[in-house]
């Protein structure tokens, strides 16, 4: 360590460092023009100098590269330097007047014109580029000539191949002399100066090649691209590493190859997203304008290129008119292969137009061109539908063929026939290519690797009752590759594949946990709080706007503060480490962390506090990162102020903090899932199999469900049969208990502690239980429209199916088969697709078919939403002719009955007329009903939503369990589904079981509400208000406290609402109390 | 060739080199400096010898063709010994008369001595009686005009090589480097700093050290260095190698202009001679020290005879200066330690060894010991190299060995210390000439140029000629010196047209005082002093250019006229005979005039007047 001084001032720095280098360190600002942290220092600009007082005379050096020696004295602000460091300035100006950099320096030494001979140069001879450029390891370009004919030059003026366009001079000219355009017209190399793609911005924007895939990124680590790092092709650069403060780069890392020994293999590639080049037609690749939905999603995103400003980019202006065209990449086997429907994107395509509108207001011209609309998942139809009457988003059905570029203007023109028949021209600003999803080659590659079968689509097989399951045992799958889904679908599935691995390794389970070694809490009640403050830099993240060690210092003359100090990234092992001794060094018995967010931070520092014996609850964060140098980088000085306001209201906070208990819970290790439906047996299955007790519990007399009435599936499996297998595997296992014929009549206590009664046939039966999974299912609508009920002919879809598995008679002398979709579905008062209708009726038209091939079969349908690659039987369907027409809701077919024929009535979009259609067999395709259990939901203080079905915590993040802990979801009571999705439901609710009962004891929080019962007046406000039932009045017989309330710690979630409410004051909030948050007001008032 | 594997192989050698002496040639020797060599020396020795031949005498005299004998005014010179009879201006049709009357005769030839410029009567048979010489003490330079520099043994018949025989087999490193610095040599490249310290620092540091020879004397009429290694190359080497064997040196370099042919071939001669005779390469007297000396050319950039841009330089980079924060003598050339001194320091080595520090510090002044040679050039009567102990007054260089002022015009001022160098008036020319009292008037000592200048130099545009120099030498890497010199030479430029500002002064020193002060390498921290001793000391010449728009030196074109004076004017014609212009008009023995509109101010009338008639206006 070197002590010196700095303009008076005592500073250290380590032997070796520049005066700079300390200056920086302690804030004082030396002005830099020739300096970069990553190179070596050169000293040419001479703006750095500063006087230096050797103890005998004052001499004149500069800053950047006069190494420190112990008992020196430097002035960085005399008259002499500050004068000289002008003149420089005014010179530069000179050469330069024209360099924001030199004027923005001018202005800050009060130079408004040079008193000397002005050039228009713009190049000052820093020699940063050539200095980089010699970094690099390229030396390309270098300071040729002498004197005032010095300048920066490829040798002997001639363009090499040894400029590789890295662009590292651009990067650090600190003039603007030197552009990626003046390289790009100059590089005679094969090498181009381009931005380097982001894959997460669909490459409509560059990255750099040390990077962060994007800002949420898991791990949040950055990584080098090797195929773009200069030090990979020149063996040079490494500016990274003295950029690092914590030297974490090693360029030297090999790929390693780690062998695992697992139980099982759960797969989950993905997809990639279709590459529409090879649509000549459609100009993609030569277009800008022509874009795809992947390029909207970031262009959309605020995080995208333009920061969510919506722009077309041929010429950066707002488009007036968009449109988009469905199924590019998907349902098609002209242009490309993949016939199957890619599920997610008239959705996709939905939400873009409709968040497009909201970008650019309500004027701007949205069209969707489709096929059919496919909006089967659950609150899609209702999206769809505010689309176009709420946004005024335009659905053209049409499949357009060729786009047109104009030639005058970057405006696109297409030619589509309407559904009237009418030729249209139209002209957009752009066009959106809505891709499909397809499974990349190099899935494919591992898949064979792996043996594991595909479909024809190149989609991992499986089967409708072992949906996660590939055809190698132990392997599963979940997600896209499974085939094309969207995102709650995706996650269902990854939860579903979680549980059948546990399935399989249920015996394994906690045989190689380890337990962390538990440190005895020391107990500081009543000490004399003694509070230490880490201020952290962030890198530069913080420390680059606000004047961090000034912070600390500030920390340390707080009251109650005995240690302060600063860390380059607090979050790094080695600083808690540092951080757990300081605590029990210094006896602290408080700490608070100033830096960024403890939404992802408190958990890892509460940590360090257990990691050094104390109550995780001693502790306090300041957000000095988000809350204050992100949102205030241009104004440092105040925000280095804010920073010391932020941290004196914690260090206020948290030396009234006391510590505090968090309730242990023990989770009853019983299941009880309601409902015996396919979805129900195999949660209850899956819950078994991981090794819990499980009971299901059925209203009706078998388990089964609607899957009795079921005749096969689509890929041929007699569902008879598999459901027996089912039944009687749930039947044989000893831990599932099955409850027939029975219901829920009560739901007491939490998560990990439910008790329930029992109804069976009048005899009641405690149960408890630790979970419960909601599996109540759905019924088919009874319709009485189209005549239903008046002859036998006239059945709903399940009807048909029961008549096909009995071989109805019936069905083998009709010569006609009419099949109505959507009854009852996607209608104002039924605004839902019920998803399986469409699949299911044409399975069944080509089951009929099948029998006799001579039957004449319609289908009258409003969109075929035979998604993902069940749009293969929709093909099937039509090459075998059955005949598809088309009606609208305004349209709607008509069935008479005139001398015991059933005639229906359609009007047929091609011809536009009305069309007769004698049926022999007439199937309705009736919309699924959910079983609306309100008396459940009020049991488990669980929603339902206005059709009926539950819902769920979060649409895609918790498709599977409810907001109320322990309470899990899945089959048709969340929403129509098909068994597979059914099946696979089931597991994922007891895969998100699982997580809790596994654990064995939880902890609550411990900032919960706690009444202090000398003031509670039994007002009984707190008892109403309270959303999860935690406060309850203890019972007027009690001892101590009758009639006060108490809140139960478990079920308190600490939202504060009955402490705001309380009328008393009797509530409190522990972490929170009235006299902290008070304690923060006046702290940042004072 | 003989090669010495000893010592004593060495010594027996260099007594029979005396013994051959003794054999009793006489010897005439022929200077072949730079300055000679242009005035036609070899013809003159083709010439002599056919002459000797003819007349038999051939066996008599020996005749060498030596380094430069400083005189260079008076050249070509001959010295016939042992009488040393000093014959200046000889031409090739002296030579048959010289061996006629004064060979054979023992006549001495009268035209051919050197004339006292004053007292053109006085005459001088003798060099060492001639006060050019006389007042010189010529410990360096005095060996120059006894050797063939290509030939090693006149240097070793004049105990060349003893310093070293002593210092590698008599002294330990410590005591020669104990001895340079007790003699309190300080470095001749300008710089004085003190050798000793130097070496010593080197020797400390551990690396490969290096031994390097600075010889790119780039400051315009300064050639002390050039006439040494032409004239003495062995006296550097063997300073060399000495340094060599008291730092631990292996490798050493002679870095040389390129524009120095001469200086590069007799050295080139040189080395060889000594790595033939086992002085120099693998175990030099079988002494066990190994040290070889290479020569680099310089491509002729003025900042290379900056330390670190010449060691740049030397390892094949730019000649671009670094900041000199980490020293050279610690991480110089190649990283490694390196001692460089430049080639008169070299030189000096020798004789303070054979001699002693004592008796090396018992010459000069108080903080400046030994001899310096200087470059006496400009309107001084006698321009040659002049060496002369530290102390030794300006006045006494000027005007006793430089002989005054030219056509009895008067002093202005002397500029010493290369174009960096500042102005000295007339008020200080009894300052004793040693690094400090120089630095004390705004000048330095330099490598030892000296510049006298008269009434006819105007001193914006001496200053202005420096500052162009410097301009055009400036590496260019930092601003304070490119940029601001770039504007220095602007003002001036300007000032010098007539089209000075008021405030153009207080600019110009601005400049400067920044300059000094901000510059990364001794070029810029040095390059205003032409400028700023001009102010300070001429500063009613600036005034004159700006306020009264006028030239009192009658250089600056536009602001002067030339006038003929009607009382003075004789009416000669000899000004109307040579103007070329036309310009000049009159009859015989009438007062002339001057068309104002034809002069193109050539000066050559104001030159030419006999009766100093034309003004100045």
């Amino acid at each position: 360590m070197v002590t010196f001084k700095i303009n008076g001032q005592t500073v250290q720095g380590e032997e070796g460092q520049y005066i700079l280098q300390v200056a920086q360190k302690y804030g004082i600002d030396i002005p830099t023009l020739c300096h970069h942290k990553a190179l070596e220092p050169a000293g040419m600009c001479r703006i750095c100098t500063v006087a230096l007082f050797d103890g005998r005379r004052t001499r004149y050096v500069t800053a950047c590269n006069y190494p420190i020696w112990e008992g020196m004295e430097v002035t960085t602000d005399s008259e002499d330097v500050h004068k000289g460091r002008k003149l420089i300035v005014e010179l530069l100006l000179a050469r330069c007047p024209d360099v924001p950099v030199l004027q923005q320096l001018a202005k800050k030494y009060g130079i408004e014109k040079p008193r000397f001979k002005t050039e228009d140069d713009t190049c000052i001879l820093c020699g940063l580029c050539t200095r980089i450029c010699e970094k690099m390891g390229n030396n390309a370009i270098t300071l040729t000539g002498r004197g005032l004919n010095m300048q920066v030059d490829t040798p002997f003026h001639i363009q090499t191949d040894a400029c590789i366009a890295c662009g590292a001079c651009a990067s650090v000219c600190p003039t603007g002399h030197i552009t990626l355009e003046k390289i790009r017209t100059q590089v005679t190399a094969k090498e181009k100066v381009e931005p380097i793609p982001s894959e997460y911005d669909m490459g409509l924007k560059g990255r750099k090649p040390v990077y962060v895939p994007y800002a949420q990124a898991v791990p949040n680590t950055p990584a080098i691209d090797r195929e773009v790092c200069v030090h990979f092709k020149t063996g040079g650069c490494q500016v990274c590493v003295s950029a690092c403060g914590v030297n974490a780069i090693n360029h030297k890392m090999e790929d390693e190859i780690v062998e695992l020994e697992v139980g099982s293999v759960i797969l989950a590639p993905g997809f990639k997203p279709f590459d529409p080049s090879k649509f000549d037609s459609y100009n993609y690749a030569n277009h800008p304008n022509v874009i795809t939905s992947m390029e909207m999603e970031r262009l959309l995103s605020a995080s995208g290129p333009t920061g969510g400003h919506l722009v077309r980019l041929s010429d950066h202006k707002e488009p007036k008119k968009i449109a988009w065209f469905q199924c590019v990449g998907s349902r098609d086997l002209n242009r490309c292969d993949n016939s199957y429907c890619s599920s997610v994107c008239c959705m996709y395509a939905i939400k873009e137009a409709v968040i497009a509108k909201e970008h650019s207001g309500a004027d701007l011209d949205c069209a969707i061109f489709y096929m059919d609309m496919r909006t089967h998942g659950k609150e899609f139809e209702r999206f769809y539908n505010n689309a176009k009457d709420k946004h005024g988003v335009r659905f053209v059905r049409s499949r357009v063929h060729t786009i047109d570029p104009q030639r005058d203007s970057d405006d696109l023109s297409v030619r589509y026939v309407d559904e009237a028949g009418t030729s249209i021209e139209e002209k957009f600003d752009m066009i959106v290519l809505s891709i499909g999803l397809e499974t990349s080659p190099e899935v494919v590659q591992m898949a064979k690797k792996l043996g594991v079968e595909l479909t024809e689509g190149n989609f991992c097989k499986t089967s409708t009752f072992e949906p996660v399951a590939t055809s190698r045992p132990g392997i599963f799958v979940c997600g896209a590759f499974q085939g094309p889904k969207d995102i709650p679908q995706s996650v269902v599935d990854s939860s579903a594949a979680a549980a059948a691995a546990g399935e399989i390794l249920a015996a394994g389970r906690n045989t190689r946990t380890k337990q962390p070694e538990k440190v005895p809490e020391v107990n500081v009640q009543g000490e004399r709080p003694r509070i230490g403050v880490f201020v952290c830099r962030c890198g530069i993240n913080i420390a680059g706007v606000v004047d961090v060690p000034s912070v600390a210092e500030y920390a340390a003359t707080l009251p109650y503060v005995e240690y302060a100090t600063d860390n380059i990234y607090s979050c790094a092992q080695d600083t808690q480490d540092s951080m757990a001794q300081i605590i029990k060094q210094k006896k602290l018995n408080r700490v608070v962390v100033a830096a960024c967010t403890p939404k992802t931070h408190q958990p890892l520092f509460q940590e360090t506090l257990l990691s050094a014996g104390l109550n995780k609850y001693l502790f306090e964060m300041a957000n000095i990162r988000n809350h204050d140098s992100w949102v205030h980088k241009n104004n440092p000085a105040l925000a280095t102020s804010k920073a010391k306001d932020l941290v004196r209201m914690a260090v206020t906070k948290v030396a009234m903090m006391q510590p505090l208990k968090e309730a242990e819970l023990e989770v009853d290790q019983t299941a009880m899932v309601i409902g015996g439906g396919v979805s129900g047996m195999a949660a209850a299955r899956s819950l078994a199999l991981q090794g819990y007790e499980t009971h299901i519990v059925e209203r009706a007399d078998q388990l089964g469900g609607q899957a009795h009435k079921i005749y096969k599936t689509i890929s041929g499996d007699i569902v008879k049969e598999k459901l027996a297998g089912l039944i009687s595997e749930l039947e044989q296992n000893s831990r599932i208990h099955i409850h027939l014929n029975t219901e829920l009549t009560q739901v007491d206590g939490f998560v990990g502690s439910f008790k329930s009664v029992l109804s069976s046939n009048g005899d009641k039966q405690e149960l408890a239980y630790g979970v419960a999974v909601i599996a109540t299912g759905g019924a088919p609508l009874q319709t009485t429209e189209y005549s239903y009920g008046q002859d036998p002919r006239i059945l709903t879809s399940l009807e048909l199916d029961q008549k096909l598995m009995a071989d109805d008679p019936m069905i083998a002398k009709a010569e006609s088969a009419v099949f109505i979709q959507c009854v009852g579905s996607r209608e104002p008062e039924r605004p839902y697709c019920s998803r399986v209708c469409c699949t299911h009726s044409i399975d069944n038209a080509l089951e009929l078919k099948k029998r006799n091939p001579t039957m004449s079969i319609y289908v009258l349908y409003r969109d075929v939403r035979t998604y993902g690659e069940r749009e293969y039987i929709y093909r099937e369907a039509r090459e075998k002719g059955i005949i598809f027409i088309r009606y609208s809701l305004d349209a709607k077919p008509q069935v008479n009955m005139v001398d015991e024929k059933i005639l229906v009535t359609v009007t047929d979009h091609v011809l536009g007329l009305p069309v007769q259609i004698e049926a022999d067999l007439l199937t309705l395709a009736t919309a699924i009903i959910p079983n609306k259990e309100e008396a459940l939901a009020q049991f488990f203080k669980v929603p339902l939503n206005e059709d009926g079905f539950f819902v769920e915590k979060h649409a895609k993040l918790g498709p599977s369990e409810f907001a109320t802990d322990g309470v899990f979801l899945c089959g048709l009571a969340h929403y129509p589904k098909p068994i597979d999705e059914a099946i696979v439901q089931g597991r994922a609710a007891a895969s998100r079981a699982v997580t809790l009962l596994a654990r064995k004891k939880i902890h609550t929080s411990g900032e919960v509400a706690e009444v202090d019962p000398m003031m509670c007046s039994s007002c009984g406000v707190c008892v109403s208000v309270c959303p999860y039932s935690a406060p309850s009045f203890i019972a007027a017989d009690a001892r101590m406290h009758a009639g006060k309330a108490q809140i139960n710690a478990v079920l308190c979630k600490g939202c504060g609402l009955c402490v705001a409410s309380c009328r008393s004051g009797a509530i409190h909030l522990h972490g929170f109390d009235n006299n902290q948050i008070f304690g923060q007001i006046f702290a940042v008032s004072s | 060739m003989v090669n010495f594997a000893n010592r004593e192989a060495l010594q027996a050698y260099r007594t029979d080199l005396d013994a051959e002496k003794a054999t009793g040639k006489k010897l005439i020797s022929l200077c072949s400096g730079s300055g000679c060599g242009a005035y036609g020396t070899a013809n003159v020795k083709t010439l002599l010898q056919d002459e000797l031949s003819k007349n038999g005498l051939a066996d008599a005299y020996e005749i060498r063709l030596t380094g430069c004998h400083g005189f260079c005014e008076k050249g070509p010179i001959m010295v016939i010994h042992p009488d040393r009879i000093f014959y200046c201006q000889v031409k090739t049709e002296n030579v048959p008369e010289i061996v006629e009357k004064t060979l054979k005769s023992g006549e001495l030839l009268d035209k051919l001595l050197f004339k006292d410029p004053v007292n053109k009567k006085k005459k001088y048979a003798k060099n060492d009686e001639i006060p050019f010489y006389k007042l010189q003490q010529r410990l360096i330079l005095g060996a120059n005009p006894l050797i063939d520099p290509t030939n090693i043994d006149h240097y070793l018949a004049l105990g060349g090589y003893k310093a070293l025989e002593k210092a590698l087999f008599d002294m330990q490193p410590a005591d020669i480097i104990d001895q340079v610095k007790k003699s309190s040599l300080r470095g001749r490249g300008g710089g004085g700093f003190p050798t000793g310290i130097k070496w010593a620092t080197c020797a400390k540091h551990h690396g490969d050290r290096y031994v390097i020879c600075n010889a790119d004397e780039g400051d315009p009429g300064a050639y002390m260095d050039r006439s040494m290694l032409e004239g003495n190359p062995h006296s550097v080497i063997e300073g060399m190698i000495i340094a060599a064997r008291a730092i631990g040196s292996k490798e050493g370099y002679v870095y040389v202009r390129h524009e120095y042919p001469l200086a590069v071939a007799n050295l080139t001669i040189a080395l060889d001679r000594a790595r033939e005779m086992g002085l120099l390469g693998a175990n030099i007297l079988g002494s066990g020290l190994d040290f070889d000396i290479r020569i680099s050319r310089g491509g002729g950039a003025f900042v290379c005879g900056e330390s670190t841009a010449l060691m740049a330089s030397l390892e094949g980079k730019p000649g671009r200066p670094r900041a000199k924060y980490v020293h050279t003598v610690e991480k110089g050339f190649r990283e490694g330690p390196s001692n460089l001194n430049n080639v008169e320091t070299y030189a000096n080595v020798p004789l303070i060894i054979n001699k002693g520090a004592d008796w090396y510090s018992s010459i000069g002044t108080k903080h400046s010991k030994g001899t310096k040679i200087f470059s006496l050039v400009g309107k001084v009567a006698n321009t040659g190299l002049v060496e002369v102990p530290m102390g030794t007054t300006l006045r006494q260089i000027v005007f006793d060995i430089g002989g005054g002022i030219r056509k009895q015009k008067k002093f202005k001022a002397v500029q010493t210390g290369g174009p960096s160098g500042g102005c000295i008036p007339e008020r200080f020319l009894d300052l004793p000439v040693d690094f400090d009292e120089l630095t004390k008037v705004g000048s330095i000592m330099g490598s030892g140029g000296m510049i006298v200048m008269d009434q006819d130099t105007c001193m914006v545009d001496l200053a202005r000629y420096f500052v162009k120099f410097l301009v055009d030498e400036s590496c260019g890497q930092c601003n304070p010196c490119r940029e601001g010199l770039k504007q220095m030479l602007e003002i001036l430029d300007r000032i010098c047209q007539g089209l000075g500002r008021e405030d153009d002064v207080q600019l110009l020193e601005e400049l400067g005082s920044m300059i000094q002060k901000f510059s990364l390498c001794g070029l810029g921290t040095s390059a205003p002093n032409p400028v700023l001793t001009t102010i300070l000391y001429f500063r009613h010449e600036y005034d004159a250019h700006i306020k009264e728009h006028k030239c009192p030196a009658g250089v600056c074109k536009p602001l002067f006229h030339y006038e003929i004076d009607a009382d003075t004017c004789t009416g000669c014609t000899l000004c109307f005979k040579k103007c070329p212009q036309e310009a000049v008009s009159g009859k015989k023995k009438e007062p002339h005039q001057i068309d104002q509109e034809k002069c193109i101010k050539c000066g050559i009338c104001y030159d030419g007047c006999k009766f100093d008639a034309i003004k100045i206006r």
